[in-house]
């Protein structure tokens, strides 16, 4: 019967190009490697096959998965299982904690509106434009739709929304009270200031999409409030 | 608006039930979710997998806390799936069938005729064991003991894993 002599250094090889062997057995190596051909071929083969998988490219899925993930939503159940993750006990009955991370991730989004409809209104009109009483006002283009300022609805929608976050505020924590109450004024003055420009350039497309949106926004974040309130209740 | 204070924001969102913001953060994160899928359980089961991965996100948003960054704790959400499905598909197939190795070594064919697909389908033919140390280890950038704690194993095993894989891969360069 025939051995088959294996060098003992071989499977030490991945160690040694990864540079986790010891020192001493890294020495040994070297010393090993000035004289066996073989292991000198199998370390190279190995560090290519290192840089293969470095260089490895993603490939795009051949289909959009995206639909099937959307369906799936809809019918899991999430919210409630969200609202077990923030609503916890306390000695008077149930506070209601929204993570601080995503509350000021939500924060920098608003900030970000707000700012962009400030940049806007300066980028888009002087001060001596601003100072200048225009008596008329410019006819809407065709497409465009106009943000409506006397909304009904959306104000009483609101407001009950208003309503109902004040009568339950005592059941949300003081941090996330404090975020809500800052997320508000950041969106209320977003929307001072375009209807401020709106009010220069009533047919503004872009200041018309950043109205609707930071009233959307102010909608979505009472709605997402209050809920939390009637749920935690 | 920074790149990350945006995605911090559509975190937030899709938080809150947005299911626009949580659509953006899907098409930022899916290439790279869908190729751990790929890689570590084949093309026939990336699919499926990567949309499991992003639903159950969806569930756990809640729990997120911004301590990492979202794409990491995704990518950790996405290996622990994984993981389970491994355990689940060696469970199936030991009741299926008393050797698995034959049907472990089967090509899978590759999705993408462009891709390099020796390379590519030389990981998708290593032994179960080898080709996941090796996906998470020299494609991924785990260290040893990071893997060892993902898939029950010692470091010793993991290394011993990896160099198994790259001795098979060898052959795939040449």
């Amino acid at each position: 019967m025939t051995l088959l002599m294996t060098d003992p250094w071989t499977d030490r090889l991945s160690e040694y190009v990864d540079e986790e062997l010891a020192p001493a057995e890294r020495r040994e190596l070297d010393a090993h490697l000035a004289t066996c051909d073989e292991c000198r071929t199998t370390l190279s083969d190995l560090r290519q096959v290192v840089n293969r998988a470095r260089s490895i490219t993603d490939a795009t899925p051949s289909a959009d998965l995206w639909p099937g993930i959307a369906a799936r939503l809809t019918s899991e159940p999430r919210r409630a299982g969200l609202l077990r993750q923030v609503v916890s006990p306390t000695g008077a009955g149930w506070r209601v904690t929204l993570s601080i991370p995503q509350l000021a991730a939500a924060a920098v989004l608003l900030i970000a509106v707000s700012g962009a409809v400030v940049w806007l209104v300066q980028a888009r009109h002087s001060p001596d434009e601003l100072a200048q009483e225009d008596s008329s006002r410019p006819e809407a283009g065709p497409g465009v739709t106009m943000a409506d300022f006397a909304d009904a609805p959306y104000d009483a929608a609101v407001a009950d929304l208003q309503r109902v976050l004040k009568e339950g505020r005592e059941r949300l924590d003081t941090a996330t009270v404090a975020i809500l109450e800052h997320n508000l004024a950041v969106i209320d003055q977003a929307i001072r200031d375009a209807r401020a420009a709106l009010a220069q350039d009533p047919s503004d497309l872009y200041l018309n999409s950043h109205l609707v949106a930071a009233r959307q926004r102010k909608l979505e974040l009472l709605r997402q409030a209050s809920a939390l309130v009637v749920e935690g209740s | 608006m920074t790149p990350v204070q945006a995605e911090g924001a559509d975190v937030a969102q899709a938080a809150l039930g947005d299911a626009l913001a949580f659509e953006r953060l899907y098409r930022r994160h899916t290439l790279r979710i869908h190729n751990l899928a790929r890689r570590m359980m084949g093309a026939q089961e990336a699919d499926e997998l990567t949309q499991d991965v992003f639903v159950r996100a969806w569930q756990k948003l809640g729990t997120f806390r911004g301590e990492s960054a979202f794409g990491t704790w995704l990518y950790r959400l996405a290996v622990n799936l994984i993981l389970e499905r491994r355990s689940w598909w060696a469970l199936q197939r030991s009741r299926l069938h008393g050797d698995t190795e034959p049907l472990d070594r089967m090509a899978t064919p590759p999705t993408r005729p462009d891709l390099s697909l020796d390379f590519e389908t030389a990981i998708a033919t290593l032994p179960p064991g080898a080709r996941e140390v090796f996906v998470l280890h020299d494609i991924e950038g785990y260290k040893h003991r990071e893997i060892a704690s993902m898939l029950g194993i010692s470091a010793g095993t993991s290394k011993g894993q990896l160099h198994r894989a790259r001795m098979l891969l060898r052959s795939a360069l040449k």
